[in-house]
């Protein structure tokens, strides 16, 4: 007997995943275990989810965790920048450069803000400072973008630099040189005198961090990393204790954006690698049931996570995750390897009202508190989980598996209200805004998908998280597609959790470079070993044995005279000419994959931008597709009655739909449109003219191959 | 001569304007799909509203994705979709002024060409005649039509920058070019994509001329596959909820622009403002400036705009064409009035009259030079700005959206060798990190950008030293370069760079309205304007010196040198060797209110942030640690500044309306029988009600040195300039702030009408 424990920790609630295995041949079996979160102290409600998902297996916390795995996706990095209770930090930056994070490269941080911001300049502003001027010091030194120093790094005037931050009470210090990708000699001496001075400040350096070409994105990045690093050291410090007293003795692997699992050793040192990971690990697990099981029978899926507040899209090509090497806080823009998912304010929550005269369904969201109007704990303004029960769609006596009762007449006041000047009734207005809801969603799918230079057409819908079964058919209807998944049913709900247990490790170095064609293939050989043995250590330190390490080598390409980057596997061994050439006829393929014919003006040449390897191992031997999924009570009639629905779209009179109990619909049964399959955690909308099919993995598969 | 007549207003000398008549020349067997549901549902138009949005936000990502130019990916380019007769439903928020030709370029292309070659199904249009459609020749628009049911739809259409199209400074800057033969190619509408096929021919004539014909062509198909998707995606949009639907969806939104900006103007009263801007240097080195003037005329729901009082064009490249004029207009309106409709702004050109007159600065004539005038777009933009701002500030539901003018814009280009005998000349694009304006609540943003242009960005500096054989030795928030004020305009940023691996290079500097000499973004209500920026270059200095001892220079003047070279607004080409330094100074916004009137505390903080000088908070601000009278003082000199002669004793009987806050400092009110402006702090009688505020008030003139960092014009232009203060007598607030040329009238900023 052995557990994969999942934990995944949200603002309300922390879900644990446990995964039995044992060694007769028999399916894994899971359970989910659910508990409050308990901020500040988030390490408690993490203990309470383990010992009640060990409770539902039936053996005791410890007896769990002595044969187990416990692989945690940590949101104390998270919270604490959304909170801003983070460290103190100083920054070291060549001078003359110090101001990088006051400019934020002028417009560029209003990339991802919502269009009205953008829209509104008299409202616009900066956020606050991460590092707060009297905190930048700027240190004298230089070096060129072919590595050179062109100014050696004055030492006496660091130390008195470095005292100054030490006599102003930092509790970390970021430390972000120009080309340091290049050379990155002057960083690592400021981290010894540092080091030297005050012993026991977090401190990081952005070579280490992340060594991309780009001073402002990289320097984001190491301030994000010191704000963080002292509240996770001490949160991961607090939870192994907690762990170790509860009879755990293996390492606590840690999710990282990067789409991995990292021990947490080094989860400390780069926190900044958490950030995000929990949408990251939804995708995961999505790509891993779509390899492990071609569950929706494709290989190009686009994953939608619906919370109350977000959607966050993310896009699995060829089975593999679509990366990017950005991610944003705020107006904040940094360099991080990571799955591209992207959030866009749509979800359950989302709120209704009447501007102006039209119909307006978010980004503001009523979150988990004070919530829908039918939840009846203060919300006054009518959301979409609102409008969903006053059509019917949500069973409001079986919400959360009737642990939260629905106030429909509640809900039905609001939406009216909204509605009235524009002549709409409650349900009237609850179809509009699902349709306008849905439409969002579709069209943030669309764009993402655009500008990923895909044609949505050739993908399939994965939908999770508390709404992925509601809109999920909708969403998919919009924009052409035939399949939507609902992953293994009653799971979808805390699929994040699911995804960490799902997971590899996974570990990425990468270097910065700056060579213009024809490259020398000397310069290239000179870096990989170096990465290569990097990334093995580290694997290896987390508990990974050598033999099952697999490395890959990617490299980061661009036409000399044009920007976009584009990251391609590497040849393995030795470089010479005919590697290199290889290297970019691949990049040129690719390229041309990505931006379309003849796009790229290779006259003018290539330049090679950065180097990477990734090294994956797996930590268990579980595989997706052949986890015990419920069909409990499979002899029993799964139909348990028909409720009246509004189909918003088809009129505003309701139409009945047969109404399924999901843990009762086997392997190989369906369930024809309309209808609306019930779990404790999850609904899943099967709308007129589809068909559902439960497969093999438990997951629900809508065939919308009929629609019109 | 104000209303377009088609004979003069050809786009033949004469910008193109389209008479009110002009869809009666559009050949009859061109069907346009005018046909509009009559009911829309109101869940249809939200979700039509946010796909159109959508598309057209993919339309711009096309583009850059294909073309992978360093220009586009900055945003210099801005994409529209149009309705069948050219109504722009959906502008982007790049540069606003960018794709104002479409609507011009496109009814050029209907009155014209739609006999012979005629418009159909696949084409695609391309132009860059700045008498039609383009701001300047190197901004191309490419136009498709859009065709639903066999009948023309709409249009799709973008503007883009382009690296080189010919004329006799490589870029398309050309700051000596007497007239346009000096400039790049001109071409006027021509259909270049035929029924979906590329004329291969058309496509070679256009990428003749040009430098660099490569990367121009690539640019070419970005922006024709940006247009192409557009169309698609619309014409998909129409597939499913009908085009009349669609159709009903734009008109809607067309209509609610209108509706919105009609409402907005009626918050205003009647009146007249005016704003006079100077532009510098028509040549390089002929040391003088020029005049423009910009009025509104704002009655009921209407405004008219005229460009009266501006002078008659001269040879050189200090004229703009009327569309980038009226770009400049609506541009601004745009991002101050019509955010919430998200750029939709076909709904308030129908609430706009131009009274352009043709032949001067902003409206000049066929062939004057172009192309090296297109900064200043941003001087009118900045002009249009303060006028906004200034009605705005008559209305207590729009005061808020105040933003004073942002800077000017600067831009230096570096041309010559890298030491692997490769070219580069490209811009420095640093201008889109200037300070924004001061709002009427609170500071401008330090480089923040350009109101104009939210989104532009500026590069990494290890981005700007991969591209170019330079090594940057600073580039850092400029204390001091945003206007003072109640509220502080944001602060720009100073660079400093020397060569590095570099086998030659070359300075040149293109630089909008008075930005090198007399100021960058004005005052606003009292606010002091920005100062002018800077261009310099110390030759020979110690810099290897200063790096052997492990030190490193500021700016440019902590360090000894052989000479100090100042590069005026224009220049054509100044070397820059080895251990030479070239600074260049990003300017602030304009500050708003009187700078005594802002709070000691964030003065003090300005100070400790570096934001602005103890100099400047001493001479400026009144503030002094050491001495705690220095504000009163400073309040008290004002009360020699000499009273205004004033003729205009027109009188407005009283009306028994209530006040009305027309400005920070001026309500209009009753008093004994007669409605006056009247301080707003102390209530000091200041004119009758259409009178100029100005003529009650104290005024001075001091020398532009006095604005804190600010240079000394007498560097560059024989024109002497002057900084004139106006302030209530009773109370000696200052009220209002302006730079003049020595012996103009005051200006007359505001006059309200009497009813």
């Amino acid at each position: 007997m052995r557990f994969i424990v999942g934990v995944d920790i949200g603002g309300t609630f922390t879900d644990c995943v446990a995964l039995k295995t044992s060694d007769d041949g028999s399916p894994p079996e899971v359970r989910i275990g659910k508990a409050s979160s308990t901020p500040p102290d988030f390490q408690t409600g993490f203990i309470n989810s383990l010992r009640t998902a060990a409770e539902m297996h039936g053996v005791s916390l410890q007896d769990m965790l002595a044969n187990a795995q416990v692989y945690h996706g940590c949101t104390v990095g998270t919270n604490a920048l959304v909170e801003h209770k983070t460290a103190k930090v100083g920054l070291l930056a060549s001078r003359g450069h110090s101001d990088t994070t006051f400019i934020m490269k002028a417009g560029s941080r209003l990339k991802y803000m919502p269009a009205k911001y953008i829209a509104h300049v008299a409202a616009q502003t900066k956020p606050e400072p991460l590092v707060s001027k009297d905190l930048c010091e700027g240190i004298d030194e230089r070096i060129t973008f072919d590595g050179r120093v062109f100014a050696e790094l004055n030492e006496d005037t660091a130390r008195a630099a470095i005292r100054r931050l030490v006599d102003k009470g930092v509790e970390a210090i970021a430390i972000s040189l120009i080309w340091s990708t290049a050379n990155d000699a002057h960083e690592k001496r400021l981290r010894e005198l540092v080091r030297e001075i005050a012993p026991d400040l977090f401190v990081c350096i952005s070579s280490e961090i992340s060594p991309r070409v780009g001073e402002y994105e990289r320097t984001i990045a190491t301030i994000v990393n010191a704000l963080i690093g002292p509240p996770m050291r001490n949160y991961l410090d607090a939870l192994e204790v907690d762990l170790e007293q509860n009879g755990y003795t293996r390492s606590l692997q840690i999710m990282s954006c990067a789409g991995g699992l990292i021990d947490s050793d080094h989860a400390a040192e780069a926190p900044v690698l958490t950030v995000g990971s929990g949408p990251v690990a939804g995708l995961i697990g999505a790509a891993s049931l779509a390899k492990t099981a071609e569950v929706g029978g494709g290989r190009n899926v686009i994953t939608a996570d619906i919370g109350g507040t977000t959607l966050d899209v993310g896009t699995i090509y060829d089975g593999k995750p679509v990366r990017r090497p950005t991610a944003s806080y705020g107006q904040f823009e940094y360099f991080v390897p990571t799955l591209d998912v992207r959030s866009v304010g749509a979800g359950g929550g989302s709120i209704i009202r009447n501007e102006t005269g039209i119909l307006k369904v978010g980004p503001d969201s009523a979150g988990a508190r004070p919530g829908p109007v039918c939840f009846n704990r203060g919300g006054t303004q009518p959301t979409v989980t609102d409008a969903a029960v006053v059509l019917g769609i949500l069973d409001p006596a079986y919400f959360f598996g009737g642990q939260i009762t629905l106030d429909v007449a509640g809900a039905e006041a609001a939406l009216a209200q909204v509605g009235e000047p524009l002549g709409l009734d409650a349900r009237e207005t609850a179809a509009a805004a699902i349709q306008i809801i849905n439409n969002q969603m579709a069209d943030s799918i669309w764009l993402t998908l655009t500008q990923q230079g895909h044609d949505p057409r050739e993908f399939i819908l994965y939908g999770f998280g508390g709404g992925g079964g509601v809109h999920g058919a909708a969403i998919a209807r919009e924009l052409g597609l035939k399949t939507v998944v609902v992953p293994m049913s009653n799971l979808a709900a805390g699929w994040s959790a699911f995804g960490i247990s799902a997971s590899e490790a996974l570990v990425t170095e990468q270097t910065g470079m700056g060579l213009a064609s024809p490259f020398d293939p000397a310069a290239i050989n000179a870096e990989w070993p170096a990465l290569e043995e990097r990334v093995r250590q580290k694997l290896i330190k987390q508990g990974v044995a050598p033999k099952d390490i697999v490395l890959k080598r990617f490299a980061e390409l661009r036409y000399s005279l044009q920007i976009n980057q584009v990251e391609v596997p590497a040849p393995d061994g030795e470089y010479d000419a005919g590697t290199v050439e290889t290297l970019v006829q691949t990049f040129e393929t690719e390229y041309e994959r990505l931006y379309g014919k003849g796009s790229g003006f290779a006259a003018a040449g290539f330049g090679l931008t950065g180097l990477s390897v990734h090294g994956t191992a797996r930590l268990s031997d579980l595989t997706v597709g052949e986890i015990a999924h419920g069909d409990e009570n499979a002899n029993a009639d799964p139909v348990k009655g028909t409720r009246d629905i509004i189909w918003y779209g088809r009129g505003k009179e309701p139409e009945p739909a047969r109404i399924y109990e999901g843990p009762r619909l086997g392997v190989g049964s369906t369930a024809s449109g309309p209808a609306i399959i019930e779990y404790s955690d999850t609904t899943v909308v099967v709308p007129h003219d589809c068909t559902a099919r439960i497969d093999t993995t438990g997951s629900v598969v809508i065939d919308l191959h009929d629609v019109a | 001569m104000t209303k377009p007549d088609p004979k003069a207003w050809s786009g033949k000398v004469h910008s193109y304007r389209p008479a009110a008549d002009w869809k009666a020349r559009v050949d009859d067997r061109l069907e346009l799909h005018e046909d509009v549901a009559e009911v829309l549902d109101p869940t249809d138009y939200e979700v039509i509203r946010q796909k159109l949005w959508t598309i057209n936000l993919a339309h711009g990502d096309t583009i850059t994705r294909i073309s992978g130019s360093p220009v586009l990916a900055t945003l210099d380019f801005n994409m529209s979709i149009l309705t069948e007769d050219a109504d722009v439903v959906m502008n982007a928020p790049y540069i606003q002024f960018l794709n104002a030709g479409a609507p011009l370029g496109i009814r050029y292309i209907m009155e014209n060409y739609s006999t012979a070659p005629g418009i159909d199904e696949g084409d695609i249009f391309c132009c860059n005649d700045p008498w039609i459609a383009a701001c300047h020749q190197m901004d191309v628009l490419f136009a498709a039509p859009i065709f639903c049911e066999g009948k023309l739809f709409g249009w799709a259409a973008n503007a883009g920058h382009q690296y080189d199209l010919g004329g006799i400074v490589p870029g398309g800057w050309p700051q000596n070019a007497e007239d346009v033969y000096s400039d790049p190619v001109v071409l006027p509408p021509f259909k270049l994509v035929e029924k979906g096929v590329m004329r291969r021919d058309l496509e070679a004539l256009y990428l003749r001329q040009s430098r660099l014909p490569d990367m121009v062509a690539l640019d070419l198909r970005a922006q024709l596959a940006g247009v192409r998707f557009a169309r698609e995606q619309i014409v998909q949009l129409c597939g499913r909820f009908g085009a009349a639907t669609v159709k009903a969806a734009m008109r809607q939104m067309v209509d609610q622009a209108q509706e919105s900006f009609r409402k907005k103007l009626l918050s205003i009263p009647d009146g007249t403002w005016t704003e006079t801007r100077y532009i510098d240097e028509p040549m390089p080195f002929s040391r003088t400036t020029q005049r423009t003037q910009l009025s509104v005329t704002k009655k009921g729901d209407r405004l008219t705009i005229s460009n009266a009082g501006t002078d008659a064009q001269t040879p050189g490249t200090n004229g703009i064409p009327f569309v980038t004029w009226a770009g400049s207009i609506t541009g601004i309106i745009s991002v101050s009035m019509l955010y919430e409709q998200l750029f939709a702004y076909g709904g308030c050109e129908r609430q706009i009259d131009y009274e352009a007159t043709p032949g001067t600065l902003t409206c000049v004539d066929y062939p004057a030079a172009v192309s090296g005038g297109i900064l200043h777009a941003v001087t009118m933009m900045n002009a249009m700005q303060a006028v906004l701002s200034r009605m705005m500030a008559a209305s207590e539901e729009l005061k808020g959206d105040i933003v004073a003018p942002c800077a000017e814009f600067m831009l230096p280009v570096l041309i010559g060798f890298n030491d692997r005998g490769e070219y580069f000349g490209q811009a420095i694009l640093d201008g889109f990190a200037c300070g924004s304006g001061a709002r009427s609540f609170g500071d401008g943003v330090d480089t923040g950008g350009p109101n104009f242009s939210p989104l532009s960005m500026i590069l990494n500096t290890e981005q700007l030293e991969q591209w170019y054989p330079i090594l940057c030795l600073y580039r850092r928030s400029d204390p001091d370069s945003g206007g003072a004020g109640k509220w502080r305009g944001g602060n720009g940023l100073r660079l400093g760079i020397t060569p590095y691996r570099a086998q030659s290079m070359d300075i040149v500097t293109n630089t909008g309205g008075q930005g090198a000499t007399s100021q960058n973004g004005q005052g606003l209500l009292g606010g002091l304007p920005s100062p002018a920026s800077h261009y310099v270059i110390r030759k020979g200095t110690e810099l290897a010196t200063l790096m052997a001892g492990k030190r490193l220079p500021q700016t440019a003047f902590d360090i000894a040198a052989e000479e100090t070279l100042w590069l005026g607004p224009k220049s054509n080409g100044t070397p820059l060797s080895k251990g030479d330094i070239f600074e260049f100074r990003v300017g602030g916004g304009g500050g708003y209110g009187d700078p005594l009137d802002r709070d000691p505390q964030l003065v003090a903080r300005d100070i400790e942030l570096g934001a602005i000088s103890p100099d400047a908070a001493r001479n400026v601000y009144g503030f002094d640690p050491e001495d705690s009278n220095a504000r009163s003082r400073l309040r008290e000199s004002r009360g020699k500044w000499r009273k205004l002669e004033t003729s205009d004793e027109t009188r407005v009987l009283a009306t028994g309306e209530p006040d009305l806050a027309i400005h920070e400092y001026v309500v209009a009110t009753d008093r004994n029988g007669e409605r006056v402006l009247a301080c707003a702090k102390c209530g000091e009688r200041l004119a009758g009600f259409s009178g100029s505020y100005k003529d009650g008030a104290l005024v001075t003139e001091v020398a532009i040195t006095t604005i804190p960092s600010a240079p000394d014009p007498a560097r560059y232009i024989d024109d002497e300039m002057v900084l004139r203060l106006f302030a209530c007598p009773g109370c000696l607030t200052q009220v209002s702030a302006d730079i003049a040329r020595a012996g103009e009238p005051v200006f007359e900023e505001m006059r309200l009408a009497a009813t």
